[in-house]
């Protein structure tokens, strides 16, 4: 394979990683637990800000960025920041919109906050560099490995799979648990879990958290490999793109989005590049986002459970399940 | 204290486009129990609509009606084709969010395709500029202020005192009840979609009248005073509406002229926020409750 291939493919394997994370993130709100987050990029943005201030040091007076809390980080303390602050905007954003409140309304107040996080991060200039946003940002452990540009290339695909992993054994537990059941039992009926004594709203922060901080991670990830990041990378149609992969893998399902994430924001993305360009410059781009919106609606009318849908849990029926002791006893008593 | 009061005059202009706008949000709401997410796009369109009826060199009044015109005949055909058919199909509350975003993307980008990355102005006579009690306003101004004024009493006309509005009403309230009553809910959805849309074209003509320039994005950012708005009034409530209309047009431009133009939206935010913290059913809200509790 041809140097340029390897970069090429190798650059395409952590997006990705980064879309899956993403993906699996999004999914534990939205397909577990039932949130609209149509803020999720936003969360996203701040972890790869967070990763991007801590590793480029402090801003110097003058210089051509401006932005606040700027260290020098080693390498794996600015991902695990990015998560953390993930998280953090996860409980203040949650604070206000994860109320007892409609579905719809929520979705309303989430896209509300991404699109006024955005024109904060573009008119604050000396919070993140405004509208240029922030560049040049060094890539992890570049100074202390000896590689070639291509090994770093290799080597950051392994740190990408690396942390891949981690966040799936998160969502893999958080699913396959007790917890993840009380989350689809909200998401299909909150009142009966509610009535059931399941602290719902108390639930439903826990899954937005842990959703804030994968997509923390994430943004975290993206911006150590392509070292910039600007309010125009995470305008909220990207949320969009992210919720498109999710309901066309089959929302609910860690395999399946997982498999979204690889259809929609890589497969279709990437194949759009290589489609000669015609029109007038960003007619590409608006077709793009049209075809995407399409896709979503195509999928919601004709398989709106996805490419491969959510496990339909099916609990044996006491007769059955020799486990089940005290049902068996009262079956026997009667 | 003069720019104070100017900015109150502003105020009381956004204001009055935010009531066009937030009452035909609210009431489609609140009738037909979609949230449209696509409703700051289909005023961008609308607007697109009035460009080129002021550019084929015809009057901005006439741009007004067809502007006003395409947004009722939009949303009813949205609706009859794509959004009842997905409620039929037994597409559930998040689908029906995603299916409105998605119809938001699709038509924002279909502008940007047909029309191009380009900033777009209204070609109207220059207006002259009016004093009245220390506020400057340009003719234009007046006109819209005139113009929301004269809508929110139609508005208010249609709810009160006709049939179809008391029909409407018992709609929004409780729609199984309103169709066991005899009403036609499924025409009065459709001519309150047709409203709604009227108001929501209507808005997005007024609103770049009173700018130099828009773009593809114009009417999906104004969605966040609209949405602040609408939630202030209690979702669903008209009436609350235009209150919260006065309140967040007025305090944004005020914000506008004391901190920064940059804080115009952010205060309709904080508002928004304040509400949802204190209030999440909105300042005039008996049936918003009702819905929440029944939702």
């Amino acid at each position: 394979m041809s140097a340029a291939w390897q970069f090429y493919i190798s650059t395409v394997l952590v997006y990705l990683g980064v879309d899956v994370m993403a993906c699996w993130g999004l999914n534990l709100q939205f397909g577990v637990a039932g949130l609209v987050n149509f803020a999720f990029i936003i969360f996203q943005a701040a972890g790869a800000y967070t990763a991007a201030v801590l590793t480029l040091g402090p801003a110097t007076k003058g210089g051509f960025q401006q932005y606040v809390g700027g260290a020098h980080w080693p390498f794996p303390l600015p991902i695990l920041a990015a998560g953390v602050v993930g998280g953090l905007l996860a409980v203040l954003v949650g604070s206000f919109a994860i109320r007892r409140l409609r579905r719809d309304y929520e979705a309303m107040v989430m896209l509300v906050v991404s699109l006024i996080a955005t024109s904060i991060a573009t008119n604050q200039v000396g919070l993140v560099n405004g509208p240029n946003g922030l560049a040049l940002v060094p890539k992890p452990l570049a100074t202390m490995v000896n590689l070639s540009p291509l090994g770093y290339q290799w080597l950051f695909v392994g740190i990408t799979a690396a942390i891949c992993l981690c966040v799936y054994w998160l969502v893999h537990i958080v699913t396959s648990s007790p917890l993840g059941r009380t989350l689809r039992a909200i998401r299909d009926n909150e009142q009966a879990a509610a009535a059931l004594g399941k602290n719902v709203t108390g639930l439903r922060m826990l899954a937005f958290v842990l959703g804030g901080v994968i997509a923390g991670v994430s943004g975290a990830i993206l911006v150590e490999f392509i070292s910039a990041w600007s309010p125009g990378s995470w305008l909220y149609p990207e949320t969009f793109v992210y919720f498109t992969a999710v309901i066309v893998g089959g929302s609910g399902n860690n395999l399946g989005v997982m498999v979204g994430a690889l259809l929609v924001p890589v497969a279709f993305l990437e194949a759009t590049r290589f489609v000669p360009q015609f029109g007038p410059p960003g007619f590409i781009d608006a077709l793009q986002w049209i075809i995407v919106g399409v896709l979503a609606l195509v999928f919601l009318w004709f398989w709106p459970r996805g490419v491969i849908p959510e496990r339909r849990r099916r609990f044996p029926p006491a007769a059955q399940g020799e486990a089940r002791q005290p049902l068996t006893s009262t079956r026997t008593g009667r | 204290m003069n720019t104070l009061l100017s900015a109150i005059g502003f105020g009381i202009v956004t204001a009055s486009i935010l009531a066009v706008a937030g009452v035909g949000f609210t009431l489609q709401f609140g009738v037909t129990n979609i949230l449209n997410l696509a409703y700051g796009d289909i005023m961008t369109a609308a607007a697109f609509v009035a460009y080129l009826v002021t550019s084929a060199g015809l009057s901005v009044w006439l741009a007004l009606v067809a502007g006003a015109a395409f947004g009722a005949a939009f949303s009813v055909l949205l609706n009859r084709c794509l959004y009842t058919p997905f409620v039929r199909r037994g597409t559930r509350l998040f689908g029906m969010i995603i299916v409105t975003i998605a119809v938001s993307l699709i038509v924002q980008n279909g502008l940007l395709a047909i029309f191009g990355a380009n900033f777009f102005s209204l070609k109207m006579a220059r207006p002259s500029s009016v004093h009245i009690a220390g506020m400057v306003f340009t003719t234009t101004q007046l006109a819209i202020i005139a113009i929301a004024i004269v809508a929110m009493l139609l508005i208010h006309l249609l709810l009160r005192y006709t049939k179809l509005g008391k029909a409407m009403r018992a709609t929004a309230t409780d729609p199984e009840l309103a169709r066991n009553c005899g009403i036609a809910t499924d025409r009065v959805i459709d001519l309150a979609w047709a409203i709604s849309g009227a108001l929501c074209g209507l808005a997005g003509v007024i609103l770049v009248m009173n700018v130099t320039a828009f773009t593809d994005t114009t009417g999906a950012q104004f969605l966040i005073p609209i949405i602040a708005v609408a939630v202030l009034g209690g979702i669903g409530q008209p009436y609350g509406a235009m209150l919260g209309a006065l309140v967040i047009g007025i305090a944004s431009e005020l914000a506008a002229a004391i901190i920064s133009p940059d804080y115009k939206n952010v205060v309709a935010f904080v508002i928004l926020v304040i509400v949802l913290l204190a209030r999440p059913q909105g300042i005039l809200s008996e049936i918003a409750t009702r819905k929440e509790v029944a939702a």
